[in-house]
């Protein structure tokens, strides 16, 4: 009898163990995501991660928004038209918009969307007030009627449609009746997507908003947290999750024979690049010194060789960059720095730093975070490894991203050669370089103060035609890629894992939008 | 027994500011947090700003006497990055982690005991041997290494077991919801299998390894040979003579192993994606949340104090020459 017992526990014991092993598959109306990163809050103005982004957009819609292509479309709004002094933006918003609390959205729901974020007192961080709005200088908005919205800047600016672009829309009547802590877990929208569940550490699921016109084509979009990148891999591999974001480059084979789902790999906006810190204090440095002449600087391009530090240590056939823009907008007549150790060799002596006795030309130390970006430290350590080939006797100082090292850059104080990404777009040649646009900018970590460059912007400012900016982005190009503060490297690649099950198309830009995404 | 647990409780309050106020230097040697709460585009009045609005524009000493004052009030702060109150979300994820700790030590101690005895049993044979090879390679093989190769055999290769997520029973037991509990229960196990052997395994081994040579100490004593002359049989010889007294080294181990595994939950909880205390603290020290990693080393600390004391009263009870 007692083993009868047993036997029965052992068999609904396994029965109980199929069952949940299927039910963990995703079903039709389902799609699963597995995200590397915690999501941490839903309130509009403190998002700043992409991934907390990337989930919120779905929930939040903008006045107009960003393709995969990098034009500028409407979204929330139909019409813009920008004052000839360039420091008022008005939106016109379609009819029709609804809230998920069931409300009307209104100009004065955009409006109070910007002014709630650019309050002082609630104390936000997030990327709407901390980068779009410092980036155009915000000074207020106002609703001019049920549809018009103005939003007003201090300062023209050309690139102020696409950073508007990104601020979420939310909706005053709900937000006003809720405490901050209240807001930063019950998101009120007007996207595709409302929240459904926050099980923080764990998973966010959304599910669709009941509208016949709605874009969205899954009916539930469940965003999983699973930080191990093996586990996530694992994850894709037996059918539970159907795209995955940060695939390490030694796991793509592994995926791709895995006959159930494959690797995108698309090259991204992120620049990866090796900073030259030229600020009077690292002169006084080992290597400081050399690095202020451009000659040296140019020299020390053709001592790296980029397509097999992609190819070796990131699994991808990567586009070595030409200066600080993406490609579309790159420079149009300019090549990438080819592998010539010789002629860097060359250029080396002929700067006045030839190799000494003991094969030394002079030491420099090379400083960079771990665990931020693809394979990092490989890449560090291969970089110092050309830049030993040449004759330099690089010091490699590795240290922890957030806590040691992020300081240290955001103080402009890393180097004098620094290891570094920085996010771009597509939709502007002038996004990607306002990371120089003041001498003093915080993102200038270089301390370059070249007027050849930074004079431009007041011209660029002045510019009356498309073709008149292009041709003074294009002389700035070219003394970037001569004399510039910045070694160039690659695009930073990003991997996607993504089932046979579903029709997804991976995005350069590293937004994650789901709309319409289906099944195949 | 009353003034030792006073005297315990009072000494606790020394321990729980000291851990707070190494935690607190600890996590500002790395420099000015700020700059991980700002764009990297913000202005220098921005970053000002910020620093005011977070209480990092203050003294170190200040700042820390401020927090110390707050808690004495029972306010432990709002986490720097989820923006809401920092105990909260460590009692949020405090349940997961326990079930965890709960389940890897009901599997250490349960399987340990019987490895334990039968290797001292059977010393120097092949039954002895097997189960000192495996106790050797658990407290060899790293926990991380060993759950994945769990998750690549049992989860993806067999099929048997879930990769990774968490399936709730505490939470909402104490949330009063009985009956989202005991439904969640058997996928609550199912989900924990595979962390729990992984975090467990080294325990298990340890604490097989434990059982055994307390055995093998006990069955050499003159009262166990005494008992076996007297024609008793085996079993009651060992259950009764040599296992009782083998106990007490083994209760002082189990005592502590919740506190042990609740620190070794911290990577494996990182392998399994699974959302409870170790994860949230490793993450709140990696963005420097200061208020966080506070409030999870407030709550570590009072459950570590609590288990050393119930160790040594249940100690006390078990072995009468202990006296408090």
């Amino acid at each position: 009898m007692r083993r009868l017992g047993t036997l029965a526990a052992a068999g609904a014991t396994g029965l109980l163990l199929c069952s949940t092993a299927l039910a963990q598959q995703p079903d039709e109306n389902t799609l699963v995501v597995g995200l590397s990163a915690d999501i941490t809050t839903f309130e509009p103005a403190n998002i700043s991660s992409r991934d907390n982004s990337n989930i919120a957009r779905h929930i939040f819609g903008t006045l107009y928004t960003i393709s995969g292509d990098g034009d500028v479309q409407p979204d929330l709004a139909e019409d813009l038209q920008i004052s000839d002094d360039g420091l008022a933006y008005v939106y016109t918003l379609r009819e029709g918009l609804t809230c998920h609390d069931g409300e009307a959205l209104t100009a004065e729901d955009a409006a109070y969307s910007f002014n709630r974020a650019a309050d002082p007192a609630n104390n936000f961080t997030g990327n709407t007030p901390g980068f779009v709005f410092s980036s155009i200088g915000f000074d207020s908005a106002e609703a001019l009627d049920e549809q018009r919205v103005q939003i007003n800047i201090e300062r023209k600016n050309p690139i102020a449609f696409g950073l508007i672009a990104e601020v979420f829309i939310h909706c005053k009547d709900s937000y006003e009746a809720m405490s901050l802590d209240e807001a930063s877990a019950n998101p009120i929208g007007s996207g595709p997507y409302r929240l459904a569940s926050w099980d923080r550490g764990s998973q966010v699921v959304l599910e669709k908003v009941d509208d016949p016109n709605s874009p969205a084509n899954m009916e539930r979009i469940v965003w999983r947290i699973i930080p191990e990148a093996s586990t996530r891999t694992a994850e894709l591999i037996a059918g539970n999750v159907d795209i995955i974001t940060n695939v390490a480059p030694d796991q793509i084979d592994a995926i791709n024979n895995s006959g159930g789902a494959e690797v995108q790999a698309v090259q991204g906006t992120r620049r990866m690049y090796v900073g030259f810190n030229l600020s009077d204090e690292f002169a006084q440095m080992p290597g400081g010194d050399a690095i202020q002449d451009p000659a040296v600087r140019r020299a020390l391009q053709y001592a790296v060789d980029v397509p097999s530090i992609c190819k070796q240590l990131l699994n991808f056939e990567c586009e070595r960059m030409t200066g600080i823009v993406n490609p579309p907008n790159a420079h149009p007549d300019i090549e990438p720095y080819p592998y010539d150790p010789e002629t860097a060799e060359r250029l080396l002596d002929e700067a006045g730093w030839p190799r000494g006795e003991d094969g030394v030309r002079f030491e420099i130390r090379l400083q960079a975070g771990q665990g931020r970006y693809l394979n990092d430290r490989n890449v560090v350590l291969a970089i110092a490894q050309y830049l030993e080939d040449v004759g330099l006797d690089v010091e490699v100082d590795i240290m922890e991203w957030a806590s040691v090292y992020i300081p240290l850059i955001r103080q402009r104080a890393a180097g004098p050669l620094y290891f570094i990404g920085s996010g771009g777009a597509l939709w502007s040649p002038l996004y990607d370089m306002t990371d120089l646009a003041r001498v003093d900018s915080g993102t200038n970590y270089t301390h370059w103060d070249d007027p050849r460059w930074f004079d431009r912007w007041e011209d660029i400012a002045n510019a009356e035609t498309e073709e008149e900016t292009r041709q003074i982005v294009n002389e700035m190009l070219e003394v970037f890629y001569e004399d510039g503060p910045w070694l160039h490297l690659y695009f930073q690649p990003d991997f996607y894992g993504v089932s046979d099950r579903v029709d997804f198309e991976a995005r350069p830009d590293e937004k994650v939008y789901l709309f319409d995404t289906g099944l195949n | 027994m009353w003034t030792f647990i006073v005297r315990r409780l009072l000494q606790s309050v020394i321990v729980i500011l000291g851990v707070t106020l190494i935690s607190f230097i600890a996590l500002q040697i790395g420099g000015d947090p700020t700059y991980l709460f700002v764009s990297e585009r913000a202005t220098d009045e921005e970053i000002a700003m910020v620093r005011r609005a977070l209480g990092f524009d203050q003294p170190l000493h200040i700042q820390y006497l401020t927090y110390l004052g707050n808690v004495a009030q029972g306010d432990f702060g709002n986490s720097l990055s989820y923006r809401q109150p920092a105990m909260e979300i460590v009692l949020g994820a405090l349940p997961a982690t326990i079930e965890l700790t709960i389940f890897a030590m009901l599997f250490a101690i349960v399987l340990a005991i019987p490895f334990g005895v039968f290797a001292a049993l059977y010393r120097g044979t092949a039954v002895d041997g097997s189960i000192m090879t495996m106790a050797m390679f658990g407290q060899s093989v790293p926990n991380f290494w060993l759950g994945i190769m769990m998750i690549l055999f049992f989860g993806l290769y067999l099929g048997w077991l879930p990769i990774s997520g968490h399936v709730p029973f505490l939470m909402p037991l104490l949330r009063g919801d009985f009956v989202t509990a005991f439904t969640n229960l058997p996928q609550t196990i199912y989900y924990l299998i595979l962390p729990g052997v992984a975090v467990a395994f080294y325990s298990l081994s340890r604490n097989a390894r434990l059982v055994r040579s307390s055995m093998l100490e006990v069955l050499g004593q003159d009262y166990v040979r005494t008992a076996r002359s007297k024609g008793i049989s085996e079993y009651a010889v060992i259950t009764h003579h040599a296992l009782r007294n083998a106990w007490l080294p083994v209760v002082t181990m189990i005592g502590l192993e919740f506190g042990f595994l609740l620190g070794g939950v911290v990577v494996i909880e990182t392998v399994f994606s699974y959302p409870g205390i170790g994860r949230l603290v490793f993450n709140a020290i990696n963005q420097r949340d200061i208020p966080l990693v506070q409030a999870s080393v407030i709550v570590l600390s009072v459950i570590f104090i609590v288990l050393n004391l119930v160790v040594d009263l249940v100690y006390a009870r078990i072995d009468p020459r202990v006296k408090l």
